[in-house]
Protein backbone atom coordinates (compact mmCIF):
# COMPACT_ATOMS: atom_id res chain seq x y z
CA UNK A 1 0.00 0.00 0.00
CA UNK A 2 2.95 2.31 0.47
CA UNK A 3 3.91 2.62 -3.16
CA UNK A 4 6.93 4.00 -4.89
CA UNK A 5 7.73 7.65 -4.77
CA UNK A 6 8.26 10.29 -7.38
CA UNK A 7 11.67 11.91 -7.15
CA UNK A 8 10.40 15.08 -5.57
CA UNK A 9 7.10 16.46 -4.52
CA UNK A 10 5.78 17.70 -7.88
CA UNK A 11 3.00 19.45 -6.06
CA UNK A 12 5.50 21.97 -4.71
CA UNK A 13 6.62 22.91 -8.19
CA UNK A 14 3.25 24.18 -9.29
CA UNK A 15 1.99 25.24 -5.92
CA UNK A 16 -0.24 28.27 -5.97
CA UNK A 17 1.40 31.62 -5.78
CA UNK A 18 -0.28 32.23 -2.43
CA UNK A 19 1.95 31.27 0.48
CA UNK A 20 0.55 28.41 2.55
CA UNK A 21 -1.62 29.56 5.39
CA UNK A 22 -0.88 29.51 9.10
CA UNK A 23 0.16 25.96 10.09
CA UNK A 24 -2.38 25.99 12.92
CA UNK A 25 -5.21 26.41 10.42
CA UNK A 26 -3.80 23.83 8.03
CA UNK A 27 -3.51 21.29 10.85
CA UNK A 28 -7.02 22.05 12.05
CA UNK A 29 -8.39 21.56 8.54
CA UNK A 30 -6.51 18.28 8.10
CA UNK A 31 -7.54 16.95 11.51
CA UNK A 32 -11.17 17.88 10.85
CA UNK A 33 -11.25 16.06 7.51
CA UNK A 34 -9.49 12.97 8.78
CA UNK A 35 -11.74 12.79 11.84
CA UNK A 36 -14.89 13.20 9.72
CA UNK A 37 -13.81 10.27 7.60
CA UNK A 38 -12.96 8.13 10.62
CA UNK A 39 -9.23 7.89 10.06
CA UNK A 40 -8.46 9.49 13.38
CA UNK A 41 -10.25 10.18 16.63
CA UNK A 42 -9.41 13.61 18.06
CA UNK A 43 -9.63 12.17 21.60
CA UNK A 44 -6.91 9.72 20.70
CA UNK A 45 -4.80 12.62 19.38
CA UNK A 46 -5.34 14.35 22.76
CA UNK A 47 -3.98 11.22 24.46
CA UNK A 48 -0.94 11.13 22.19
CA UNK A 49 -0.19 14.79 22.89
CA UNK A 50 -0.49 14.07 26.60
CA UNK A 51 1.81 11.07 26.19
CA UNK A 52 4.55 13.14 24.55
CA UNK A 53 4.11 16.06 26.93
CA UNK A 54 3.84 14.19 30.20
CA UNK A 55 4.62 10.50 30.04
CA UNK A 56 7.88 10.30 28.13
CA UNK A 57 10.84 12.49 28.86
CA UNK A 58 14.34 12.60 30.32
CA UNK A 59 13.01 11.45 33.70
CA UNK A 60 12.78 7.98 32.14
CA UNK A 61 16.37 7.94 30.94
CA UNK A 62 17.51 9.37 34.28
CA UNK A 63 16.09 6.30 36.05
CA UNK A 64 18.06 4.06 33.71
CA UNK A 65 21.28 5.93 34.46
CA UNK A 66 20.73 6.01 38.22
CA UNK A 67 20.06 2.27 38.21
CA UNK A 68 23.19 1.63 36.13
CA UNK A 69 25.23 3.65 38.64
CA UNK A 70 23.92 1.83 41.68
CA UNK A 71 23.35 -1.75 40.50
CA UNK A 72 26.30 -3.59 38.92
CA UNK A 73 24.11 -6.40 37.66
CA UNK A 74 21.84 -3.92 35.95
CA UNK A 75 24.83 -2.20 34.34
CA UNK A 76 25.99 -5.57 33.03
CA UNK A 77 22.55 -6.22 31.54
CA UNK A 78 22.50 -2.73 30.04
CA UNK A 79 25.85 -3.39 28.38
CA UNK A 80 24.75 -6.78 27.09
CA UNK A 81 21.31 -5.73 25.79
CA UNK A 82 20.32 -2.15 26.46
CA UNK A 83 16.89 -2.49 24.83
CA UNK A 84 15.94 -5.31 27.23
CA UNK A 85 17.48 -3.65 30.29
CA UNK A 86 15.64 -0.39 29.56
CA UNK A 87 12.40 -2.31 29.02
CA UNK A 88 12.81 -3.76 32.54
CA UNK A 89 12.06 -0.25 33.81
CA UNK A 90 9.03 -0.01 31.54
CA UNK A 91 10.45 2.02 28.66
CA UNK A 92 10.11 0.72 25.12
CA UNK A 93 8.49 1.49 21.80
CA UNK A 94 8.96 3.64 18.74
CA UNK A 95 12.41 5.21 18.32
CA UNK A 96 13.69 3.00 21.11
CA UNK A 97 13.45 -0.42 19.47
CA UNK A 98 17.22 -0.91 19.30
CA UNK A 99 18.97 0.85 22.16
CA UNK A 100 22.71 1.07 22.72
CA UNK A 101 24.35 2.75 25.69
CA UNK A 102 27.73 4.45 25.38
CA UNK A 103 29.64 5.18 28.57
CA UNK A 104 31.62 8.26 29.41
CA UNK A 105 34.81 7.90 31.42
CA UNK A 106 37.81 9.96 32.46
CA UNK A 107 39.33 9.69 28.96
CA UNK A 108 36.21 9.24 26.79
CA UNK A 109 33.33 11.59 26.11
CA UNK A 110 30.38 10.54 23.94
CA UNK A 111 28.12 12.90 22.02
CA UNK A 112 25.00 11.91 20.06
CA UNK A 113 23.66 13.63 16.95
CA UNK A 114 21.57 12.82 13.89
CA UNK A 115 22.99 14.80 10.99
CA UNK A 116 20.40 13.57 8.47
CA UNK A 117 17.19 14.19 10.41
CA UNK A 118 16.68 14.13 14.17
CA UNK A 119 16.75 10.52 15.35
CA UNK A 120 16.43 10.46 19.12
CA UNK A 121 15.70 7.78 21.76
CA UNK A 122 12.13 8.85 22.47
CA UNK A 123 11.08 6.26 25.09
CA UNK A 124 13.92 7.35 27.39
CA UNK A 125 14.28 11.05 26.49
CA UNK A 126 10.93 12.08 25.02
CA UNK A 127 10.79 14.26 21.92
CA UNK A 128 13.99 16.14 21.09
CA UNK A 129 14.51 19.80 21.99
CA UNK A 130 14.67 22.34 19.16
CA UNK A 131 18.45 22.71 19.42
CA UNK A 132 19.00 18.98 18.82
CA UNK A 133 17.00 19.31 15.57
CA UNK A 134 18.64 22.61 14.60
CA UNK A 135 20.72 22.96 11.46
CA UNK A 136 23.54 24.36 13.59
CA UNK A 137 23.80 21.30 15.86
CA UNK A 138 23.33 18.78 13.05
CA UNK A 139 26.01 20.41 10.89
CA UNK A 140 28.56 21.17 13.60
CA UNK A 141 28.42 18.28 16.09
CA UNK A 142 30.36 15.95 13.77
CA UNK A 143 32.87 18.53 12.48
CA UNK A 144 33.66 20.54 15.60
CA UNK A 145 32.23 18.72 18.61
CA UNK A 146 34.65 20.40 21.00
CA UNK A 147 33.54 23.87 19.93
CA UNK A 148 29.89 22.86 20.32
CA UNK A 149 30.61 21.37 23.75
CA UNK A 150 32.37 24.58 24.82
CA UNK A 151 29.21 26.51 23.95
CA UNK A 152 27.29 24.11 26.18
CA UNK A 153 29.79 24.78 28.96
CA UNK A 154 31.57 21.43 28.69
CA UNK A 155 35.34 21.86 28.69
CA UNK A 156 37.27 18.72 27.81
CA UNK A 157 41.00 18.20 28.00
CA UNK A 158 43.04 17.48 24.89
CA UNK A 159 43.70 14.00 26.33
CA UNK A 160 40.00 13.09 26.29
CA UNK A 161 38.73 11.23 23.21
CA UNK A 162 35.52 12.69 21.86
CA UNK A 163 33.31 10.07 20.18
CA UNK A 164 30.48 11.49 18.12
CA UNK A 165 27.69 9.02 17.31
CA UNK A 166 25.79 9.99 14.15
CA UNK A 167 22.45 8.16 14.40
CA UNK A 168 22.22 7.00 10.78
CA UNK A 169 20.30 3.76 11.47
CA UNK A 170 17.50 2.62 13.78
CA UNK A 171 20.00 2.10 16.59
CA UNK A 172 19.44 4.75 19.25
CA UNK A 173 22.26 5.86 21.49
CA UNK A 174 21.97 6.84 25.14
CA UNK A 175 25.01 8.31 26.88
CA UNK A 176 25.76 6.94 30.34
CA UNK A 177 27.41 9.94 31.98
CA UNK A 178 30.06 9.68 34.65
CA UNK A 179 28.77 9.62 38.20
CA UNK A 180 30.21 12.72 39.80
CA UNK A 181 32.32 12.67 42.93
CA UNK A 182 30.46 13.60 46.07
CA UNK A 183 27.38 11.52 45.24
CA UNK A 184 28.48 8.35 47.03
CA UNK A 185 25.79 8.67 49.71
CA UNK A 186 22.96 9.45 47.33
CA UNK A 187 20.35 6.79 46.61
CA UNK A 188 18.94 5.86 43.22
CA UNK A 189 16.03 8.29 43.37
CA UNK A 190 18.27 11.18 44.41
CA UNK A 191 20.72 10.32 41.67
CA UNK A 192 18.01 10.21 39.01
CA UNK A 193 17.11 13.77 39.97
CA UNK A 194 20.53 15.12 38.97
CA UNK A 195 20.73 13.38 35.59
CA UNK A 196 19.55 15.85 32.98
CA UNK A 197 18.54 15.35 29.36
CA UNK A 198 21.71 16.97 28.04
CA UNK A 199 23.90 14.62 30.13
CA UNK A 200 22.32 11.70 28.27
CA UNK A 201 22.91 13.30 24.84
CA UNK A 202 26.46 14.19 25.82
CA UNK A 203 26.18 17.99 25.82
CA UNK A 204 26.47 18.25 29.62
CA UNK A 205 28.20 16.56 32.53
CA UNK A 206 26.33 15.53 35.65
CA UNK A 207 26.94 17.90 38.54
CA UNK A 208 26.81 16.84 42.16
CA UNK A 209 24.40 18.96 44.20
CA UNK A 210 26.14 21.65 46.28
CA UNK B 1 19.75 12.21 -2.26
CA UNK B 2 22.22 15.06 -1.90
CA UNK B 3 19.61 17.20 -0.19
CA UNK B 4 19.57 20.10 2.20
CA UNK B 5 18.93 17.59 4.99
CA UNK B 6 22.43 16.10 4.68
CA UNK B 7 24.07 18.72 6.89
CA UNK B 8 27.00 17.01 8.56
CA UNK B 9 30.06 19.25 8.30
CA UNK B 10 28.35 22.26 6.72
CA UNK B 11 29.29 25.79 7.74
CA UNK B 12 26.97 28.74 7.96
CA UNK B 13 24.21 27.79 10.38
CA UNK B 14 25.55 29.80 13.29
CA UNK B 15 25.61 28.94 16.97
CA UNK B 16 23.49 26.28 18.63
CA UNK B 17 20.69 28.20 20.32
CA UNK B 18 19.23 26.65 23.44
CA UNK B 19 16.02 27.51 25.24
CA UNK B 20 15.73 27.22 29.00
CA UNK B 21 12.76 25.21 30.26
CA UNK B 22 11.75 24.43 26.71
CA UNK B 23 8.20 23.13 26.26
CA UNK B 24 7.70 19.85 24.38
CA UNK B 25 5.55 21.70 21.84
CA UNK B 26 5.81 25.41 21.09
CA UNK B 27 2.30 25.65 19.71
CA UNK B 28 -0.75 23.44 19.99
CA UNK B 29 -0.64 22.54 16.29
CA UNK B 30 2.78 20.93 16.67
CA UNK B 31 1.36 18.38 19.10
CA UNK B 32 -1.60 17.74 16.80
CA UNK B 33 0.74 17.05 13.85
CA UNK B 34 2.79 14.60 15.89
CA UNK B 35 -0.41 12.92 17.12
CA UNK B 36 -2.00 12.73 13.66
CA UNK B 37 1.11 11.26 12.11
CA UNK B 38 1.43 8.78 14.92
CA UNK B 39 -2.21 7.73 14.61
CA UNK B 40 -2.09 7.36 10.80
CA UNK B 41 0.63 4.76 11.28
CA UNK B 42 -2.22 2.42 12.22
CA UNK B 43 -2.83 2.11 8.48
CA UNK B 44 0.74 1.10 7.73
CA UNK B 45 4.08 2.54 8.63
CA UNK B 46 7.28 3.02 6.73
CA UNK B 47 9.69 5.34 8.50
CA UNK B 48 12.11 5.29 5.57
CA UNK B 49 9.42 6.53 3.21
CA UNK B 50 8.56 9.28 5.71
CA UNK B 51 12.18 10.41 5.98
CA UNK B 52 12.50 10.30 2.21
CA UNK B 53 9.44 12.52 1.83
CA UNK B 54 10.85 14.98 4.37
CA UNK B 55 14.03 15.14 2.28
CA UNK B 56 11.94 15.82 -0.81
CA UNK B 57 10.50 19.00 0.63
CA UNK B 58 12.09 21.54 -1.71
CA UNK B 59 15.51 22.49 -0.36
CA UNK B 60 14.72 26.20 -0.01
CA UNK B 61 11.52 25.43 1.86
CA UNK B 62 13.16 22.67 3.95
CA UNK B 63 15.66 25.18 5.28
CA UNK B 64 13.18 27.95 5.95
CA UNK B 65 10.28 26.31 7.80
CA UNK B 66 10.17 24.92 11.35
CA UNK B 67 10.71 21.24 11.96
CA UNK B 68 7.10 20.28 12.58
CA UNK B 69 5.91 22.31 9.61
CA UNK B 70 7.95 19.91 7.45
CA UNK B 71 6.02 17.11 9.11
CA UNK B 72 2.79 18.89 8.22
CA UNK B 73 3.82 19.33 4.57
CA UNK B 74 4.71 15.66 4.32
CA UNK B 75 1.65 14.42 6.20
CA UNK B 76 -0.56 16.32 3.72
CA UNK B 77 1.29 14.79 0.77
CA UNK B 78 1.17 11.35 2.39
CA UNK B 79 -2.58 11.62 3.00
CA UNK B 80 -3.11 12.29 -0.72
CA UNK B 81 -0.82 9.46 -1.84
CA UNK B 82 -2.57 7.02 0.48
CA UNK B 83 -6.01 8.21 -0.58
CA UNK B 84 -7.10 9.69 2.75
CA UNK B 85 -7.75 13.09 1.16
CA UNK B 86 -7.87 14.24 -2.44
CA UNK B 87 -5.32 16.44 -4.17
CA UNK B 88 -8.00 19.13 -4.37
CA UNK B 89 -8.57 18.93 -0.62
CA UNK B 90 -4.84 19.25 -0.04
CA UNK B 91 -4.79 22.47 -2.05
CA UNK B 92 -7.75 23.78 -0.07
CA UNK B 93 -6.18 22.82 3.25
CA UNK B 94 -2.98 24.59 2.28
CA UNK B 95 -4.80 27.85 1.67
CA UNK B 96 -7.41 27.94 4.43
CA UNK B 97 -7.42 31.49 5.74
CA UNK B 98 -9.85 31.28 8.64
CA UNK B 99 -11.90 28.98 10.85
CA UNK B 100 -14.82 29.61 8.47
CA UNK B 101 -12.76 28.18 5.61
CA UNK B 102 -12.12 25.07 7.70
CA UNK B 103 -15.85 24.69 8.36
CA UNK B 104 -16.68 25.20 4.70
CA UNK B 105 -14.14 22.57 3.68
CA UNK B 106 -15.46 20.17 6.30
CA UNK B 107 -19.08 20.62 5.16
CA UNK B 108 -18.14 19.43 1.66
CA UNK B 109 -16.46 16.22 2.82
CA UNK B 110 -17.81 13.07 1.29
CA UNK B 111 -17.20 9.90 3.23
CA UNK B 112 -14.96 7.31 1.71
CA UNK B 113 -14.08 3.84 2.87
CA UNK B 114 -11.59 3.79 5.70
CA UNK B 115 -8.87 1.22 5.03
CA UNK B 116 -8.08 -1.67 7.34
CA UNK B 117 -5.61 -0.97 10.07
CA UNK B 118 -2.35 -2.91 10.13
CA UNK B 119 -1.26 -4.50 13.42
CA UNK B 120 1.74 -2.71 14.90
CA UNK B 121 4.99 -4.58 14.47
CA UNK B 122 6.84 -5.38 17.65
CA UNK B 123 10.01 -6.61 16.03
CA UNK B 124 11.54 -3.26 15.16
CA UNK B 125 13.90 -3.23 12.22
CA UNK B 126 16.05 -6.31 12.81
CA UNK B 127 15.65 -8.94 10.10
CA UNK B 128 17.21 -12.36 9.69
CA UNK B 129 19.69 -12.60 6.84
CA UNK B 130 21.49 -15.71 5.66
CA UNK B 131 24.49 -14.16 3.94
CA UNK B 132 27.72 -14.16 5.91
CA UNK B 133 29.30 -10.80 6.72
CA UNK B 134 31.38 -9.23 3.95
CA UNK B 135 33.41 -7.35 6.54
CA UNK B 136 34.78 -8.36 9.91
CA UNK B 137 35.20 -6.40 13.11
CA UNK B 138 38.46 -4.48 13.03
CA UNK B 139 38.62 -4.48 9.23
CA UNK B 140 39.48 -1.28 7.36
CA UNK B 141 36.63 -0.30 5.03
CA UNK B 142 35.82 2.60 2.76
CA UNK B 143 32.44 4.27 2.49
CA UNK B 144 31.46 4.18 -1.17
CA UNK B 145 31.51 7.37 -3.16
CA UNK B 146 27.93 7.09 -4.42
CA UNK B 147 25.34 9.78 -4.96
CA UNK B 148 21.94 8.17 -4.79
CA UNK B 149 19.23 10.47 -6.14
CA UNK B 150 16.77 8.81 -3.74
CA UNK B 151 16.80 8.15 0.00
CA UNK B 152 20.01 6.89 1.58
CA UNK B 153 21.48 6.97 5.08
CA UNK B 154 25.05 7.36 3.86
CA UNK B 155 25.90 11.00 4.58
CA UNK B 156 28.04 12.92 2.12
CA UNK B 157 30.71 13.68 4.68
CA UNK B 158 31.87 10.05 4.96
CA UNK B 159 31.68 9.06 1.28
CA UNK B 160 35.08 7.99 0.00
CA UNK B 161 36.47 8.03 3.56
CA UNK B 162 38.17 5.14 5.29
CA UNK B 163 37.21 3.77 8.68
CA UNK B 164 37.32 0.66 10.82
CA UNK B 165 34.44 -1.73 11.53
CA UNK B 166 33.62 -1.51 15.22
CA UNK B 167 30.49 -3.70 15.43
CA UNK B 168 28.34 -6.03 13.32
CA UNK B 169 24.65 -5.72 14.20
CA UNK B 170 23.30 -8.35 11.81
CA UNK B 171 20.46 -7.78 9.35
CA UNK B 172 18.39 -4.60 9.40
CA UNK B 173 15.73 -3.23 7.04
CA UNK B 174 17.59 -1.46 4.22
CA UNK B 175 16.31 2.13 4.09
CA UNK B 176 17.31 2.80 0.48
CA UNK B 177 14.95 0.20 -0.96
CA UNK B 178 12.28 0.42 1.72
CA UNK B 179 11.90 4.17 1.14
CA UNK B 180 11.29 3.59 -2.58
CA UNK B 181 8.61 0.98 -1.99
CA UNK B 182 10.95 -1.78 -3.19
CA UNK B 183 10.75 -3.77 0.02
CA UNK B 184 12.83 -4.17 3.14
CA UNK B 185 15.65 -6.16 1.44
CA UNK B 186 17.51 -6.48 4.76
CA UNK B 187 21.24 -5.90 4.71
CA UNK B 188 23.90 -6.26 7.36
CA UNK B 189 24.45 -3.18 9.50
CA UNK B 190 27.85 -2.21 10.88
CA UNK B 191 29.10 0.54 13.14
CA UNK B 192 32.11 2.12 11.44
CA UNK B 193 34.55 4.38 13.25
CA UNK B 194 36.19 7.23 11.34
CA UNK B 195 38.88 9.43 12.80
CA UNK B 196 38.10 13.13 12.89
CA UNK B 197 41.35 13.65 10.94
CA UNK B 198 40.21 11.35 8.13
CA UNK B 199 36.98 13.31 7.82
CA UNK B 200 38.02 16.87 8.57
CA UNK B 201 41.77 17.10 8.17
CA UNK B 202 44.68 17.86 10.40
CA UNK B 203 43.08 20.72 12.29
CA UNK B 204 41.30 18.33 14.66
CA UNK B 205 42.23 16.38 17.78
CA UNK B 206 44.00 13.16 16.77
CA UNK B 207 42.00 11.22 19.38
CA UNK B 208 38.55 12.23 18.22
CA UNK B 209 36.32 9.89 16.27
CA UNK B 210 32.96 9.90 14.52
CA UNK B 211 30.91 6.70 14.46
CA UNK B 212 28.18 5.88 11.98
CA UNK B 213 25.90 2.89 11.44
CA UNK B 214 26.33 1.89 7.82
CA UNK B 215 24.71 -0.91 5.81
CA UNK B 216 26.89 -3.33 3.88
CA UNK B 217 26.08 -1.90 0.42
CA UNK B 218 27.46 1.46 1.59
CA UNK B 219 30.90 -0.05 2.16
CA UNK B 220 33.73 -1.49 0.14
CA UNK B 221 37.07 -3.03 0.91
CA UNK B 222 39.90 -0.53 0.95
CA UNK B 223 41.68 -0.99 -2.41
Amino acid sequence: MLGSLPMADDHDNHRHQDPPSDPALRVKALETLLAQRGYIDPKRIDDLVDHFQNRVGPMNGARVIARAWTDKDYLARLRANATAAIAELGYSGGQGEHMITVENGPKVHNLVVCTLCSCYPVPVLGLPPVWYKSHAYRSRAVREPRAVLEEFGVHLGEDVEVRVWDSTSELRYLVVPERPKGTERMNEVELAAIVTRDCMIGTALVKAPK
Amino acid sequence: MNGAHDMGGMHGFGAVIREENEPVFHAEWEGRVVGIRSELQRFGRNIDRFRSMIEQVRADRYLSIPYYERWLDVTLRDCVERGFITAGERRQIETVGSDEDVEALSSRVKNINVPQTVPASTRGYVRAIITSPAFSIGEVVKARNTHSATHTRLPRYVRGRTGVVLADHGGFVFPDTNARGEGEQPKRLYTVRFTARELWGEDTNARDTVLLDLWEPYLEREA
